[in-house]
């Protein structure tokens, strides 16, 4: 349908919309979120809009939500706005009583032996637990990710998945949790999602999407009238619609009448839809222009004091007035009105495109279900606008950035069907002949299939004779459903051997451990062997998985274990200046013919070196030692370093020089770091390696012996096990640039020594060509890479996005997470270069020139009085503002806790970007009091020291860390298992074993909790309202 | 001829001339130069052992000998060197012609102290093997189980480090229990005594220290860190054993077309460094295995594609590889960290083809160390040889350490070098001539190990000259030598053995001179002489450089012709010393002293020292080597083979080295020294075949043939390294190790018929009275 029309018409929702729509009204209305609502209703508190409310309030919300899907399905479970997309595994274990954890380790049971991997307990006796593949799967066909050919026959999805799960009474992760064994875990695909989703807060985008109808016309819905409107010049009537504007669609934050906004649908948080339907389109209709919705943010001028905006944000008509007067007067913005983050409500069933056209993905923090109709899903790849500006001058004046994040090994949705793979034979795949691209769904075959156009390059290609077939009436192939190259935005091809440079490798596991005094001292030399002597027993059973281990204080000391019956034989490398192996076969060994060995090993080494006296840790050596053990290979070699590196290449004192000197050698290498340590170790130097080799670091300070074996279990753990590929090598074209954990070696590829379900990789482009209007803008990924089960594959990753030559249109289809994730990842970026004030700064002015932009360029009607934010990005301040204020970018932080954080955003997923600076606050000390069937993790507060009660317990975690904030000691059984229960959920959700510490009022414990409540105010840092009212100001200005 | 062996069995010294040219020119006439072969350890019970410090005269410190004049009354005694008169310390209060201290006994010229009190308890000796593994299975099988041996044999309180070595080294750290753990280097690189320190974790937990000498238990290391690696015998023989079992082939793959990579440098190199930090200064040895030429790192002799051959003599002559003199300074450098250190190399190199003995024996050779050449390690050559080293029996090595050899001499004589297993220690004194020949520039040389047989050829210069004032100068006519050899005896404790000679010069050349003359000495003396400037012009050929003086190669031409060289000297000397007429040849006669010194030099022409051409470089250096450690018995035996032939008509008896020694009804015993050959005629070979000696009646030819057997078996048992034994008949293949040492006097173009059956010997070699015929002529012109 390329439907070259309108502005809206990208939208794909018309199709539906009208369907839609038509349910619940109420739905319709939402578009708010949609649209560049601009949230500001004033009084409106966004949809969504439990943030508003007071704790209490807010449960009654969800439970009423209808959202869940069909009753009793565990899936209910609805997730938070930001929790992940379903993780794969099914959820833990809720048998826990206490034990269970889900991902790894147990909850409490950090002081327990960590079971496998969450698996309950009793988990632990059936076979594998494997992270992903639940232990049932793994025997089944589907294979865990990248699975063997078979899986993708079938319908199972690859990934531990689910349903395959569901039906099976072990959940795969081990999974417990009644809720798993019940019904499929998530929600029940589908059925969950698709229809009953709606509810709330017009439900999920599917049902809006409708709204803006390019044929706004057909629709049946309230809104036409509105409609109408936005046809017309204004361009932005096409935003109208949602009703969600209404009334005050664009509340300026001055606005008055506080009692308004209160009856206004949306924020209700019980608000449930049906309440604001009507309502909320009249206004709408009404203010044809309405869209804006600004968030007006009156008093700017002076009086305002953060907290007293008094009257909760009055609906200011739409274009009302400008109020400027109003403005001035000592109304206050009320902060309960600004924009927050919303949970979602439901699973919602997304389709990738519809009527010809690309949908818009939904929020990725949200809980979805993708099918595939020929763009990939938006886990795999999505773009920071969903509309492709025509012009690069269009996406200058927006100031938004244009890139795609790359996440190609996601875990999918359990309900997702699995990635097709694709034969070729000995043809390999279809190619366009001049730019390399890999056949999809938007190559164009013409001239009754005997050519194809090159949706990339426009080049046309003769169609190889084996792979012709007729066209049908509609100028497709007749074929193009039964291809999934043809129908699917991802496929992946068997790789045929042009692409091998040698016979694909088996898996490679290479384990360092520093056995230092201060390593072995510290106990993370025992963790460190224990952690790797149970992995093993996991370790993924390819044909032939192969590892290997040494460990090194001011020596590398390698290990022969090929020894049938005998003990096995150290080899000492003592030269770290000129590293070597000691033998070239025997280091490295299947794991079937050495476990036995490897664990008796393991079992040895900390009292082999209990003695040690060795303080120096020849860190670089040992890992240049490492590579070149593995330098036939290739694999990952997990390093387990405890004290800065002080001995040999790469010590300290040459580290500029070090980083260097292991890429050049680090070929197929990937490298993982796990820092147990009590002190400074260079995370910087130390992270160099790992970010060029599509590696990680692991960061455990202060290292205690005590709590955090458990979780260097898991974490080891889940990498080896998490979906994953090995030698990967990724292109695109026209990329200008890209960010993430690799190595370049040439402009356009980037080479992966391995690849993870966790890695993900922005791409960013160059805009210097002049796109049509009504054309489609093509991305294609490819990803080369060899399976655990050492398949050489092909995973080709296609998006194809409708072009617009409207600036409106731009902001409306931002995609808010992903444009933030672009902004973390460039400001991580840019820490080593400039000084922090500057990037701060920079990400400040980065928000306030999009704002300004907006404002300029599409609410130039409103009041300049007006705080107007477009809907998309209505949380981007907020954002923001927690970016300027996170541990990377703080100046009092320790400077390992920044390098850390540096390294960790480099390759976050967009799932994870927001959590991690705008944590999660869970109030955990009512749990017992909440039904069984509610969540399992309550409603997250917002970031404010108001939320914060005295006799409460929270808990507050970034996917990284979960600080559990008390003030008085009240643990009592029945609660700690529910927290347990929290924690782990959020584990799973994470796919990180969350780091528990607790912090206490009056502490510094404390101190370092309440810094993460990005909405108060801060020494020399804004608090959430001044925020806003700076970036109001610094429009105005810019404006003027 | 038997005074010299009277003379040899006392004081273990043979000299050239016993009555010496008393001047410059006069000796220099003489052709042979004045020079000793010297045993300083030769066993003799009656020599005594005094458990006291010897007595030094103040000037010279030369020690009181039998030929010191002692005033009795005045108590004092006149130094024989120096003429510097020496009070008598009070201990020696009691002397009188009837209370003589043993070192004045006029029959014991040698004598020997035992160093008392002053040095602590005694330091065991150490071995550390530096074992190859890269053989083929076979052959590691026979080294193991050769090696298992030696360590049973070790004595207990000896302590054994243990390194292996291929395409890397690898330290064994015998002293950790847990499990087998080895410190691996590259063999690429050279590891210095620093890294070791620094490496092998000797400072672990603790700070080095900045300054100062750094090494053995004595200078800063723990004893508990060098008992990591070099632990005493009793305790390690079970981790020895261990890995000795466990030995294997060098894992790194090898490609057909590829040798081995071997770091057989960089091995020996860690091996010093390892012992120079442990256990400087006290006796230790570095046992080498070695079974293939290295070809990895710094002292490879050979690149490792196959394609390429490993050096000849013929490489070596023209221009010569690149690798060959880098290879010989790598180890001239090891050989100067170990002389340092006063530590020996062992080489026991078994293999088919070279393992590069030539570029290796400059190490072994001035560290007094052992070689031991053998096709394998299976091959009772090696084996026998190994055993003997540890064995204790009658023929024990009597294996000592650390050795420093000092001499003294009257004014007028001075020192060129030394000739032998030792290295000058650059101890620059009066004595030392400006001409130098092999180690020399100095009056006192390291012998880091030395064993009862160990002969050093000292080559002296008369500096005396012709005038007034020398006649007034010395009284008598005798020249005073006095050889010190300080010593870690093999029992541990320090020895000095100190030898006092005298010898009468005699002004003008002359008859009297010839009393004098030991014909073996002096073979053995132009036998070293001749390979030490074949070598040094070949060093200098190589190099295309000249090399210091101090190596004494500056006086030899670069084009040196070993044969031209020979025989102009014998015939400058039968000119000097025979009797003729002038121009008539066939007047020509030599007297009884000097009679067989032509043979030896028709042999020493034709021996494996002068024609290479027969062996590879490393065959020549491993019999140089030989022939420069060896006493002058010995050394004859290696020019010129001996040969005793055994039949019904006589007793065992010797024969000429010539062909018409060999008869059908014969059998014949040669020893060249490195072998032994015994030959049966064709007739008893006939008859052994047919089995006679095990019949009844026969028991006679049974005997004879025992007879050489045991013979053979008694040569055997007191050789080190052990000769080869080849049982052979005539006309069999194996018979050419006899015939190459025969005299051609019958070949196939002569015109003597052999005597009925007799051999002939296909050769265009000139026989012996060939030889004579043009020796005779040219010597009368």
């Amino acid at each position: 349908m390329a439907s070259p029309q309108p502005p809206f018409a990208a939208q794909n929702p018309t199709g539906q919309g009208p369907g839609q729509g038509q349910g619940p009204p109420g739905a319709g209305a939402l578009p708010g979120a949609f649209a560049n609502l601009q949230i500001s209703r004033g009084s409106a508190p966004p949809p969504g809009a439990p943030r508003g409310l007071t704790p209490q309030q807010v449960p009654p919300a969800f439970a009423a939500r209808p959202g869940p899907p069909p009753p009793g399905s565990a899936g209910a479970r609805p997730t938070f706005p930001g929790s992940p997309p379903a993780p794969p595994f099914v959820r833990a274990p809720t048998a826990a009583a206490s034990a269970a954890p889900p991902f790894g380790g147990p909850p409490g049971a950090v002081a327990q032996p960590p079971p496998p991997y969450g698996g309950p307990p009793g988990a632990a006796s059936q076979p594998p637990p494997p992270f992903g593949g639940p232990p049932g799967v793994v025997s089944q066909t589907p294979p865990p990710f990248g699975g063997p050919p078979a899986a993708t026959s079938q319908p199972p999805p690859p990934f531990g998945g689910p349903p395959a799960a569901a039906s099976q009474p072990p959940p795969p992760f081990g999974g417990s949790s009644a809720a798993a064994s019940q019904a499929p875990p998530f929600g029940g695909p589908p059925a969950a999602g698709s229809q009953p989703a709606p509810p709330m807060f017009g439900g999920p985008r599917p049902a809006f999407p409708g709204p803006p109808g390019p044929t706004a016309a057909a629709s049946p819905q309230p809104m036409p009238p509105s409609f109408g409107a936005p046809q017309q010049p204004p361009p932005f009537t096409g935003q109208t619609p949602f009703g969600g504007l209404r009334p005050g669609g664009q509340t300026p934050f001055a606005a008055q009448s506080a009692p308004v906004a209160q009856q206004l649908p949306f924020m209700g948080p019980r608000a449930n839809a049906p309440t604001f339907g009507p309502p909320s389109w009249q206004p709408q209709g009404a203010g044809s222009g309405a869209m804006q919705p600004p968030i007006r943010m009156p008093g700017l001028p002076g009086s305002m004091q953060p907290n007293t905006l008094g009257p909760p944000g009055t609906p200011t008509i739409p274009y009302s007035p400008h109020a400027g007067t109003q403005v001035s007067t000592p109304s206050k913005i009320d902060p309960n009105q600004i924009p927050r983050p919303m949970p979602e409500a439901s699973v919602i069933i997304y389709e990738t495109r519809q009527g010809g056209q690309a949908t818009v993905p939904p929020a990725a923090s949200s809980e979805f279900i993708v099918k595939d109709n020929g763009n990939c899903s938006p886990r795999l790849m999505r773009c920071t606008v969903n509309q492709i500006p025509c012009t690069g001058d269009l996406l200058t004046t927006s100031g938004m950035p244009l890139a795609l994040m790359v996440q190609p090994f996601a875990l999918p949705h359990p309900s997702e069907e699995p990635i097709q793979l694709v034969d070729f034979g000995e043809m390999g795949p279809i190619r366009c002949s001049r730019c390399k691209a890999y056949i999809n769904p938007f190559m164009r075959f013409v001239d009754q299939g005997r050519h194809f156009i090159c949706n990339l390059c426009g080049f046309r290609n003769d169609t190889p004779r084996d792979y012709m077939c007729n066209l049908g009436p509609d100028g497709r192939r007749r074929d193009a459903d039964e291809r999934p190259e043809l129908c699917r935005g991802t496929v992946e091809f068997v790789a045929t051997k042009e692409f091998l440079v040698r016979d694909p490798m088996p898996a490679v596991y290479f384990f360092l451990i520093d056995v230092s005094m201060n390593a072995v001292q510290t106990g993370a030399t025992a963790a460190a062997c224990s952690a790797i002597a149970q992995a093993i027993s996991d370790v993924p059973e390819g044909p032939g998985t192969m590892v290997g281990i040494a460990t090194f204080d001011s020596a590398v000391h390698f290990y022969s274990l090929k020894r049938a019956q005998q003990q096995p034989l150290m080899l000492i490398v003592p030269d770290v200046q000129d590293v070597y192996t000691p033998l070239q076969t025997d280091l490295i060994l299947p794991v079937s013919e050495c476990q036995e060995n490897l664990e008796q090993l393991l079992e040895s080494i900390p009292t082999m070196f209990e003695n040690n006296r060795v303080a120096d840790s020849a860190f670089g050596a040992a890992m240049k030692a490492g590579f070149l053990a593995m330098k036939s290979t290739g694999g990952k070699l997990l390093v387990f370093q405890s004290v800065l590196p002080s001995l040999g290449v790469g010590s300290l004192s040459s580290r500029e020089a070090e980083g260097r000197a292991n890429i050049t050698t680090g070929d197929k290498v990937c490298v993982d770091v796990f820092l147990t340590t009590q002190s400074y170790v260079d995370i910087a130097s130390i992270s160099v390696v790992p970010q060029t080799t599509g590696g990680r670091v692991y960061y455990y300070y202060p290292f205690s012996a005590l709590s955090d074996p458990a979780k260097l279990f898991n974490d080891l753990r889940w990498n080896i096990n998490r979906p994953q590929g090995f030698e990967s090598v990724m292109r695109g074209l026209q990329v200008q640039d890209y960010f993430g954990n690799f190595c370049k070696r040439v402009p356009t590829d980037i080479d992966l020594p391995a690849i993870d379900s966790d890695k993900t990789v922005m791409v960013t482009f160059k805009h210097d060509d002049k796109l049509q209007e009504n054309a489609e803008c093509g991305f294609q990924c490819a990803l080369l890479y060899t399976t655990v089960y050492g398949q050489r594959r092909i995973r080709v990753i296609n998006l194809s996005l409708s072009c617009t030559s409207l600036l409106s249109n731009l902001f409306r289809y931002a995609d808010l997470e992903t444009q933030f994730a672009c902004f973390l990842k460039q400001a991580a970026n840019g820490i080593s270069t400039s000084p922090l004030p500057r990037i701060r700064d920079e990400a400040t002015n980065t928000c306030i020139n999009i704002l300004q932009s907006y404002r300029k360029h599409c609410a130039s009607v409103t009041s300049s009085g007006q705080l107007i934010l477009p809907e998309a990005l209505k949380l981007l301040p907020l954002y923001t503002l927690a970016l300027v204020k996170s541990v990377g970018l703080r100046t009092d932080g320790r400077l390992d806790d920044r390098s850390y954080w540096m390294s960790l955003v480099s390759s976050i997923s967009v799932v994870l970007a927001v959590p991690l600076v705008f944590p999660r606050l869970i109030p955990i000390h009512d749990l017992t009091s909440r039904a069984d069937d509610d969540s399992i993790i309550p409603s997250p507060l917002m970031l404010n020291s108001e939320n914060v009660q005295d006799d409460g317990i929270y808990l507050l975690e970034n996917g990284e860390d979960g600080l559990i904030y008390l003030v008085l000691d009240q643990f009592d059984n029945e609660l700690s298992r529910k927290v347990n229960e929290v924690v782990n959920e959020i584990r799973r959700q994470r796919c990180s074993y969350l780091r528990l510490r607790l912090c206490r009022r009056g502490e510094p414990s404390g101190d370092f909790f309440r810094s993460f409540l990005i909405e108060d105010k801060a020494p020399g840092v804004f608090s959430y309202v001044e925020f806003l009212v700076h970036v109001h100001r610094q429009i105005q200005s810019k404006m003027t | 001829m038997s005074e010299f062996l009277d003379l040899e069995a006392q004081d273990g010294i043979r000299m050239t001339w016993n009555i010496i040219p008393g001047t410059k020119q006069d000796a220099a006439n003489c052709v042979v130069p004045v020079s000793a072969i010297y045993t300083p350890l030769k066993p003799n019970p009656a020599i005594p052992v005094l458990p006291y410090a010897p007595l030094r005269c103040r000037m010279c410190r030369s020690i009181l000998n039998a030929f010191s004049v002692v005033d009795f009354v005045a108590k004092i005694w006149v130094c024989p060197f120096c003429f510097q008169r020496n009070h008598f310390p009070q201990h020696y209060s009691t002397i009188s012609e009837n209370n003589l201290p043993a070192e004045l006994f006029p029959q014991f010229t040698t004598v020997e102290y035992i160093s008392t009190a002053e040095t602590g308890p005694v330091a065991p000796p150490v071995f550390l093997f530096v074992v190859d593994t890269c053989m083929i299975e076979e052959e590691i099988g026979y080294l193991k189980s050769a090696l298992a041996q030696a360590i049973e044999l070790l004595p207990d309180q000896s302590l054994v480090g243990f390194i292996t070595f291929g395409t890397y080294v690898q330290v064994h750290e015998l002293g950790f229990g847990l499990l087998q753990k080895s410190y691996v280097f590259k063999g690429t690189k050279e590891v210095t005594k620093e890294q070791i320190l620094d490496q092998m974790g000797f400072f672990a937990g603790k700070t080095k220290p900045t300054t100062g000498v750094i090494a053995g238990a004595r200078d800063g290391l723990s004893a508990g860190n060098i008992a990591r690696f070099l632990l005493p015998a009793s305790e390690c023989e079970f981790v020895l054993n261990s890995i000795i079992e466990e030995l294997q082939k060098d894992p790194w793959p090898v490609s057909a077309d590829k040798r081995s990579s071997r770091c057989t440098g960089v091995a020996l190199s860690v091996a010093a460094s390892l012992l120079g930090v442990c256990v400087p200064g006290s006796g230790a040895r570095i046992m080498a295995f070695v079974g293939g030429p290295s070809t990895e790192g710094p002292g490879s002799i050979v690149s490792k594609s196959l394609s390429e051959p490993i050096r000849s003599h013929k490489d070596l002559d023209k221009g010569s590889p690149q690798l060959y003199t880098k290879a010989v300074k790598f180890y001239e450098n090891i050989s100067k960290q170990l002389v340092d250190q006063g530590h020996v190399l062992d080489l026991f190199a078994c293999a088919l083809d070279q393992v590069g003995i030539a570029e290796m024996k400059v190490a072994v050779e001035r560290t007094g160390g052992i070689v031991v050449l053998a096709e394998s390690f299976g091959h009772s050559v090696f084996k026998d040889s190994l055993r003997r080293i540890f064995q204790t029996s009658d023929n024990d090595l009597d294996l000592s350490f650390n050795g420093i050899f000092e001499i003294n001499c009257s004014k007028d004589v001075k020192i060129q070098g030394i000739i032998g297993p030792c290295t000058s220690l650059e101890k620059q004194s009066p004595l030392s001539s400006d001409t130098v020949v092999g180690q020399g520039n100095t009056s006192a040389w390291k012998m880091c190990g030395l064993d009862r047989k160990t002969s050093l050829c000292l080559i002296f210069d008369i500096a005396k000259k012709d005038g007034p004032d020398s006649i007034v100068q010395s009284a008598s006519n005798q020249f005073y030598f006095q050889f010190l050899t300080y010593y870690q005896h093999h029992g541990g404790q320090m020895r000095l053995r100190a030898t006092t000679l005298s010898r009468k010069w005699v002004a003008g050349s002359g008859s009297e001179l010839i009393a004098g003359f030991d014909q073996e000495a002096a073979a053995a003396v132009m036998a070293r002489l001749v390979s030490f400037k074949m070598e040094a012009a070949h060093n200098l050929h190589v190099a295309f450089r000249l090399l210091s003086q101090y190596d004494g190669y500056s006086l030899v031409p670069a084009d040196f012709d070993p044969i031209r060289w020979l025989d102009r000297a014998l015939i400058t000397f039968c000119s000097k010393f025979g009797d003729y007429h002038k121009e008539t040849p066939s007047s020509f006669s030599l007297s009884p002293r000097l009679s067989i010194f032509p043979q030896f030099m028709f042999n020493l022409r034709r021996s494996q020292f002068v024609q290479v051409f027969n062996n590879s470089p490393d065959e020549t250096a491993y019999f140089t080597m030989m022939l420069n450690r060896e006493n002058v018995a010995n050394a004859v035996v290696m020019i010129q083979p001996s040969l005793i032939s055994y039949s019904f008509q006589s007793g065992p008896e010797p024969v000429l080295l010539d062909v018409t020694a060999i008869a059908a009804d014969r059998i014949l015993l040669l020893d060249s020294y490195f072998t032994i050959v015994i030959f049966h005629g064709i007739t008893i070979a006939q008859w052994r075949k047919a089995g006679y000696q095990d019949q009844e009646g026969h028991e006679s030819f049974a005997q004879l043939l025992q007879a050489p057997k045991e013979e053979a078996d008694a040569i055997i048992k007191e050789r080190f390294p052990v000769p080869r034994l080849v049982v052979c008949d005539q006309y069999g293949s194996q018979a050419r190790f006899l015939l190459a040492k025969l005299n051609p006097s019958v070949s196939y173009n002569s015109d003597n018929p052999p005597p009925p059956g007799g051999d002939v010997i296909f050769t265009d070699d000139v026989s012996f009275q060939v030889f004579m015929d043009h020796l005779q002529r040219l010597a009368v012109q």
